[in-house]
């Protein structure tokens, strides 16, 4: 069985569900399940079934990866349920690192950035270029993800030292640190700065004791409360 | 616009925060934009989203951490704002809109939580059952729905029909954009400040200063 167009489609389009009975138990386990499934036959899908009924957790936009290369080990055959278990088990946590330092972390917090200061400024620009942008790059990964793993099979992980996470990674690091600094100059010389640098400082320790980000909202309304009222 | 309407169409997009696609369309930014567009202000749910997005930047969905819901708050601050705003002065509607939009992403928060334990159930019927997986799957899509639409909904019918008190106080889009201004820069130099990108912060100051002095 070869990595037909058809099936390929098959593969993409479940991926855009794996969260979609997202449970503390078994997090993306059924997603993941239903990922294989597109992409597999009958024979396959009960051998699938019986290996990997359980808990699995990934970076959603990573799943791919490992979906392209476990369908791949089910083509071949010469893998045990336990080898391709623990391929799964080993690979999940790899990409879902990666994935969380790349998108949460770093890549979709700089684009929004800059999507706000465009749209604050330019207005539609921001959000368009929020889409286009952010959705080339998760695309990307969604796409060349399954190709890739169905490729490079087992050796899969080392894909991870690629310059499409690395060099993507430290250039959206350094775009999110300007963003930062050119967004003080979002509002006009005639802000009150001495109002919002007391703020920011406020924040800033807030998050960097690592508050629980409920509270940090409860400071915002609290903070939004006092200044309508003085 | 309609306010039920509004609500599906809010939750619909809320969808996209895990359910389906995760495209970012759900990022407060995205919705705002395609609220004020079905409202006939795109400039409004734009600020208001930029606003709310820079206000909810730092919110990391990192293994079983679940932040307050930034999304739930982008579709009610907009859309709420909206409602308000037909019987109400755009100042009181942006304070009430806002107030609102933080109190649903706490409460966005924790109906998530439920909504995702429910899923748990779908994941036990189908191990005990072992087959129906595309049934129990998308069974997932019923209560993230109806997590987003239970939450929408009460919020904009009272925005529909609320009448602000004249004593209510006023919000203005100048202490607005200094108040966002200020957590958006918290938020961006916690996540973006390190050793090595110091230097780019300060250049990013300084070529906004060129801009606002040239």
């Amino acid at each position: 069985m070869r990595l037909s167009f058809t099936r390929f489609l098959k593969v993409l389009f479940a991926g855009f569900f794996i969260q979609t009975s997202w449970s503390f138990f078994s997090m993306q386990g059924m997603g993941f399940l239903y990922n294989l499934f597109a992409g597999a036959d009958k024979t396959q899908r009960r051998k699938i079934l019986k290996t990997h009924k359980g808990f699995f957790n990934t970076h959603p936009y990573m799943s791919s990866y490992i979906v392209g290369a476990t369908l791949r080990a089910y083509d071949e055959g010469n893998i045990s349920p336990d080898e391709i278990r623990n391929f799964v088990a080993i690979t999940q946590t790899s990409f879902a690192s990666t994935g969380d330092l790349l998108f949460w972390q770093t890549l979709r917090p700089a684009m929004l950035l800059i999507a706000a200061i465009l749209a604050v400024k330019s207005g539609i620009i921001g959000p368009l270029v929020f889409v286009i942008a952010f959705n080339f790059f998760h695309l990307f990964h969604r796409i060349r993800g399954i190709y890739d793993g169905y490729r490079m099979s087992r050796d899969v992980i080392y894909i991870l030292k690629a310059k499409r996470f690395t060099t993507v990674r430290h250039i959206f690091e350094i775009l999110g640190a300007f963003f930062a600094g050119l967004l003080l100059s979002l509002g006009s010389l005639k802000m009150n700065y001495l109002l919002l640098l007391p703020i920011t400082i406020l924040f800033i320790l807030l998050l960097m004791k690592r508050f629980s980000s409920v509270l940090i909202i409860l400071a915002v309304l609290l903070l939004i409360i006092i200044m309508v009222m003085v | 616009m309609n306010f039920i309407l509004l609500s599906i169409i809010g939750a619909l997009i809320m969808l996209d925060k895990y359910a389906f696609g995760e495209f970012g369309i759900s990022q407060p930014i995205i919705a705002g934009t395609i609220i004020g567009m079905l409202c006939g202000d795109i400039q409004s749910g734009i600020f208001i989203g930029a606003m709310l997005q820079l206000i909810f930047l730092v919110g990391l969905p990192i293994g079983k951490d679940i932040p307050p819901d930034g999304q739930a708050a982008g579709i009610v601050g907009t859309g709420s704002y909206f409602l308000l705003r037909v019987t109400n002065l755009a100042g009181h509607a942006l304070c009430l809109a806002l107030i609102l939009a933080l109190i649903s992403a706490i409460i966005g928060g924790a109906l998530e939580i439920i909504a995702r334990r429910r899923n748990e159930r779908f994941f036990h019927l189908f191990m005990r059952k072992g087959k129906h997986l595309f049934i129990y799957h998308f069974f997932g899509l019923i209560p993230a729905f109806l997590k987003n639409f239970i939450l929408i909904l009460p919020i904009f019918l009272l925005a529909n029909y609320l009448i602000i008190p004249r004593q209510f106080p006023e919000l203005s889009r100048d202490l607005l954009t200094i108040i966002a201004l200020s957590i958006g820069f918290a938020n961006a130099i916690y996540l973006f400040l390190k050793k090595s990108t110091v230097v780019y912060v300060i250049l990013g100051a300084l070529c906004g200063l060129a801009l606002l002095v040239f």
